[in-house]
């Protein structure tokens, strides 16, 4: 080993805690970037595997009924690979031992052989015995819910009669990956599953035979010209059949709450670790700058030997490619670990078959390459200025540092202050940028807890309004087929229902111009009290007038104004086109929605004075009993409880947020500590002369350690209001890139949220202080006042 | 004993007994696997008022006798007193109370807070003391009446030590500890702050101890010790003081 690198060794070695302090800070990018890489990495890879293998469709339709020799016509359409019909029913499931309301959906499978597309992939037990007509197989995350195994028997109610189901095996599909319901966020296994039958038995057991209610079909290539011109004509087709409108992949429910996911993921892989990775390199300039500064003369030195300005410059940028290369090596490990641990806990709500680890290589590079190259910048510019003085004069101590009264005090502030806190203020004035990035890099802990813990409190405001607000409902029941609304005296005639509202809901397509959109429009009565339009600051609006209110989201999308008049193509027999009045848009957080008065939707749809479902109020007591005779109704389709929904939101949240939240007060603490301890040891270095000083004179190691700590409280109580106003900004800006039509968060901050950010930088601050406290306890006294600086 | 030093200011005796009184002090650095001997048996005792100088090369153990005298330093064996006070068992509090009420150092290096002007340099030691000069008149005794509010970087470096000397002496120190004062000052700058320390010993009565390898200035102390390899090798009075201004070197 050469005796400069030795040299290098030991220097590190001698400021080993503040490497590894900024070897900390330089870890935490790069392990979120590797985390964040890693889990999008491998979610798509294995996502795009387990869609080839299982052969996943490009384009899916329902319709009411379809006949079978229809089959030929669509596999006819040009670009057609392939066509799977199937029957898939709603029923409402009855599992032994289970009071609250299940519901399910069943799927055939083909009598014979594996189908062509959307093939499940078996997790245990066997296929269906065609023969034997109460044979099924269930969905891997229900039958975990209900602790289900081979063998066991469940009832599917269909028609008010109870259709026994015997399970054989337990299986996941890609159009389930992530499992949900009709109306909900989060899969919820215990109340929602996905079973599968054989076709012949499903069809006869719904009337269905000789034909089907589902379709799915692959392309030859999925270009958007050839995707858009296939979905026209197979609505052509399906359309005398009830035909539903057909949908792309893109919007088909499961892939696209994950496409979601992983844009997010993408996203988050970027901003925050150039945070991290700005702030070490700040710390590494302030902190090679002064290692510079107390080796000026060793540096003269190396340059009256013979030493090149090149080879002393490589020098020091060697000794930040030794942190960053530390800091590469923690990172890339822990951000590994966090990535499986994300990956275990994304496998418990998005389900695969299969996992394939796919962490590129490439985005690793490249984040210790940007992290290199930011380091070396920071590390040239602290030796640049020593290296270009000749070495005769760099061999003479530098002339002391100039000072000036403070601007603070120039304001008069000056007779109140004792000495030692004029030092403080002129030490900090001395030098402006330093303090003000320091100020900046302390902000950003700060911040970074604001930004982990506002998410939880959007998402709190966000169950709130929904689950407070908007649904009233203790539950809501679906019919199969609209009924009449007498139905409603029905329902309220049960014991134990305290209030019955109507709803009533049907798929349309949305058009102006041309674009185009498709949702439902959901019918209220004027006075509804149990699912309500409530308009940004939570007020219910009245839907008193004819005519649509959209979500405002929708609205943009479609680029009208109240006023404007839309197509409305209602997705029932025939697909009739009618033209309604845009009367108003509301800013609603879940979901993209169109509402109608329910009077002035049924004069549009021209029907019978119908509901597809009820909202209802209920004694608790009378609960249990109540869902058992809802069960037991044969044009009951399904039963949802708002606390199961709602209890089953919360701790998805709390799995993913808590995770999240320990990551993220983690990096705050590494952030906060990195920049408050470098910048107290800095400060200790360059003042360690004076505090010395003013020991011998008779000052207590209390006085002198509150001069350095005065410096570190100034820097760290004034970074939190900054650090405050960073996170709501930056919270801001996460929620609207997070704006889709699944939700929209609303920016709100709880003040304790305000709290802890602060707490946890004063926190890191006090461990901070504690520790270079104990250095200056051992200040050598006599040492110092021998040398000069 | 904590309290003897405390108070050992108050009481002044009629007959000057010694203010420090060593007894075979002795003082080893050890420096990794090697024991140094700084100080080897040294007896010795300062008295009130007096100037002395104590001339050594360097390794002599000059530096270690004054560290020990000021507090900065506890003697390996051997006892020190100063009055009623026990330095050599003194605790960290105890030395540090000790050297904020009685003792007044000057360097080498001056050691001034760069950030403080030279008034503040001095208030420094004024705020914290009891029953201090003003910083102003501190100053103008060593003759910087009109530089109160220059920062130190703004100084010649005879002037930054005379700062340090208005600042050894504004707090009425009992005794002033001058380590090497005019080593790093050029010949005329070196004999005005010589002066400046003549002035106060004169002025105020301040027990003054210099220490220095400079032969030339033992001619204004009433008393020269040489030392050299940690003993005492001589100890003279002078019948006569040179004045600081007639110093040459």
């Amino acid at each position: 080993m050469r005796a400069l690198d030795r040299k290098l060794l030991r220097d590190l070695w001698n400021v080993r805690s503040q490497v590894l302090a900024i070897a900390l800070v330089v870890s935490s990018g790069i392990a979120l970037l590797v985390m964040a890489q890693g889990v999008f990495g491998s979610l798509e890879t294995t996502r795009d595997a387990y869609y080839t293998r299982y052969a996943f469709a490009d384009v899916f339709a329902g319709a009411k009924r379809v006949p079978n020799w229809v089959e030929e016509r669509i596999a006819a359409i040009p670009g057609v690979r392939q066509v799977q019909t199937r029957v898939v029913v709603s029923v409402s499931l009855d599992v032994p031992g289970v009071t609250d309301p299940v519901n399910g959906r069943l799927i055939s499978l083909p009598d014979r052989g594996r189908p062509a597309l959307n093939d499940v992939a078996l997790r245990r037990g066997r296929f269906l015995d065609p023969d034997r007509a109460e044979e099924a197989l269930v969905g891997e995350r229900f039958a975990e819910a209900h602790g289900l195994d081979l063998g066991d028997r469940l009832f599917a109610v269909i028609n008010g009669r109870r259709q026994p189901l015997e399970i054989v095996g337990v299986a996941l599909s890609p159009e389930f990956v992530y499992g949900i319901g009709p109306g909900e966020l989060v899969p919820d296994p215990k109340h929602f599953g996905f079973l599968w039958m054989t076709r012949r038995h499903l069809a006869t057991a719904f009337e269905m035979e000789g034909g089907f209610n589902d379709v799915a079909l692959t392309l030859a290539d999925r270009s958007p010209s050839l995707e858009r011109a296939a979905i026209v004509e197979l609505d052509a087709i399906l359309d005398p059949y009830g035909g539903l409108g057909a949908i792309p992949r893109a919007d088909q429910t499961s892939n696209w709450y994950l496409q979601n996911e992983l844009t997010q993921l993408e996203n988050m892989g970027l901003l925050v670790p150039l945070i991290f990775i700005a702030v070490a390199t700040f710390l590494l300039n302030v902190v090679l700058r002064r290692t510079v500064a107390v080796q000026r003369e060793q540096i003269a030195a190396l340059k009256a030997l013979g030493y090149s300005n090149l080879r002393l410059g490589v020098h020091y940028v060697q000794w930040a490619v030794v942190v960053v290369a530390l800091g590469a090596l923690l990172g890339i490990g822990a951000g590994l670990l966090l990535a499986e641990a994300m990956l275990g806990l994304y496998m418990e709500y998005f389900r695969f078959p299969l996992l394939i680890y796919n962490v590129s290589a490439s985005s690793i590079l490249i984040a210790v390459g940007v992290s290199l190259v930011a380091a070396t910048v920071g590390a040239l510019g602290a030796v640049r200025s020593v290296v270009s003085l000749p070495p005769a004069e760099a061999m003479r101590p530098a002339a002391p540092e100039t000072f000036r009264v403070s601007l603070f005090e120039r304001l008069g502030a000056r007779r109140w202050l004792s000495q030692p806190a004029r030092m403080v203020l002129r030490n900090l004035s001395r030098r402006p940028v330093r303090a003000g990035l320091s100020i900046v890099g302390i902000a950003f802990a700060g911040a970074i807890m604001v930004v982990g813990s506002a998410m939880m409190d959007s998402m709190d405001e966000l169950l709130e309004v929904q689950f407070n607000i908007i649904q009233r409902q203790d539950l809501s029941v679906s019919f199969f087929e609209p009924v009449e609304r007498s139905a409603v005296h029905e329902l309220a005639a049960l014991s134990g229902v305290l209030q019955v509202e109507p709803t009533n809901g049907i798929a349309a397509r949305l058009r102006s111009g041309h674009l185009q959109k498709q949702t439902a429009i959901q019918a209220l009565a004027p006075d509804a009290r149990l699912q309500r339009v409530v308009d940004v600051d939570y007020r219910a609006i009245r839907l008193d007038r004819p005519g649509l209110v959209l979500s405002t989201l929708l609205a943009e999308q479609l680029r009208v104004e109240p006023g404007d008049t839309l197509m409305v193509e209602i997705m029932e027999d025939g697909r009739p086109v009618r033209e309604v009045v845009l009367t108003d848009t509301v800013d609603d957080l879940l979901g993209v929605t169109a509402y109608m008065e329910q009077e002035s939707l049924r004069r549009l749809v021209r029907r019978d004075d119908t509901i597809s479902g009820a909202m209802l109020k209920i004694d608790s007591l009378a609960e249990e009993r109540l869902f058992g005779l809802l069960k037991a109704m044969p044009a009951v389709a399904g039963v949802t409880l708002r606390s199961a929904a709602l209890e089953n939101i919360q701790t998805y949240m709390l799995d993913n947020m808590s995770m999240m939240m320990s990551v993220n007060l983690l990096f705050a603490v590494i952030i906060a500590f990195g920049v408050i301890y470098n910048t107290a040891r800095i400060s200790l270095s360059e003042t360690s002369r004076e505090l010395a000083s003013l020991r011998v004179i008779g000052f207590t190691r209390g006085e002198i350690s509150s001069i350095l700590l005065g410096e570190l409280g100034i820097l760290t109580v004034a970074s939190i209001p900054l650090g405050l106003l960073l996170g709501y900004g930056m919270i801001a800006a996460v929620m609207s890139a997070f704006e889709s039509e699944l939700f929209r968060l609303p920016v709100v901050v709880d003040p304790n949220t305000f709290l802890v950010s602060a707490a946890t930088v004063l926190g890191s601050m006090a461990v901070s202080a504690w520790t270079v406290r104990r250095k200056l306890h051992d200040l050598d006294l006599v040492a110092v006042l021998k040398t000069r600086e | 004993m904590h309290a003897a030093i405390a108070t050992g200011a108050a009481g002044k005796p009629a007959r000057p007994a010694p203010v420090f009184a060593m007894k075979g002090v002795t003082k080893v650095y050890v420096m990794g696997e090697v024991e140094v001997y700084a100080l080897r048996g040294v007896d010795l005792e300062l008295h009130e008022g007096e100037f002395t100088v104590l001339l050594g090369p360097s390794g002599s153990g000059k530096s270690t006798l004054l560290n020990i005298l000021g507090g900065l330093d506890r003697p390996t064996a051997g006892r020190v007193t100063y009055r009623e006070g026990d330095l050599s068992e003194a605790g960290e509090r105890a030395l540090t109370r000790y050297r904020r009420r009685h003792v007044g150092f000057v360097f080498q290096f001056y050691n001034l807070i760069p950030s403080l002007t030279a008034r503040e340099n001095v208030a420094l030691v004024t705020e914290i003391a009891g029953d201090p000069l003003a910083p102003e008149d501190a100053l103008a005794l060593v003759g910087l009446k009109y530089r109160l509010d220059h920062f130190p970087s703004q100084m010649s470096g005879g002037e930054q030590q005379r700062v340090a000397i208005a600042r050894a002496i504004a707090k009425r120190p009992d005794v002033l500890l001058c380590d090497e004062p005019t080593g790093a000052l050029d010949i005329s700058t070196g004999i005005a702050v010589l002066g400046a320390l003549e002035r106060v010993n004169s002025e105020l009565g301040t027990t003054t101890a210099v220490i220095t390898h400079n032969a030339a200035i033992s001619g204004m102390a009433d008393r020269v010790i040489s030392l050299a390899d940690g003993q005492i090798t001589s100890d003279v009075r002078n019948a006569t003081k040179q004045p600081a201004a007639t110093i040459e070197w």
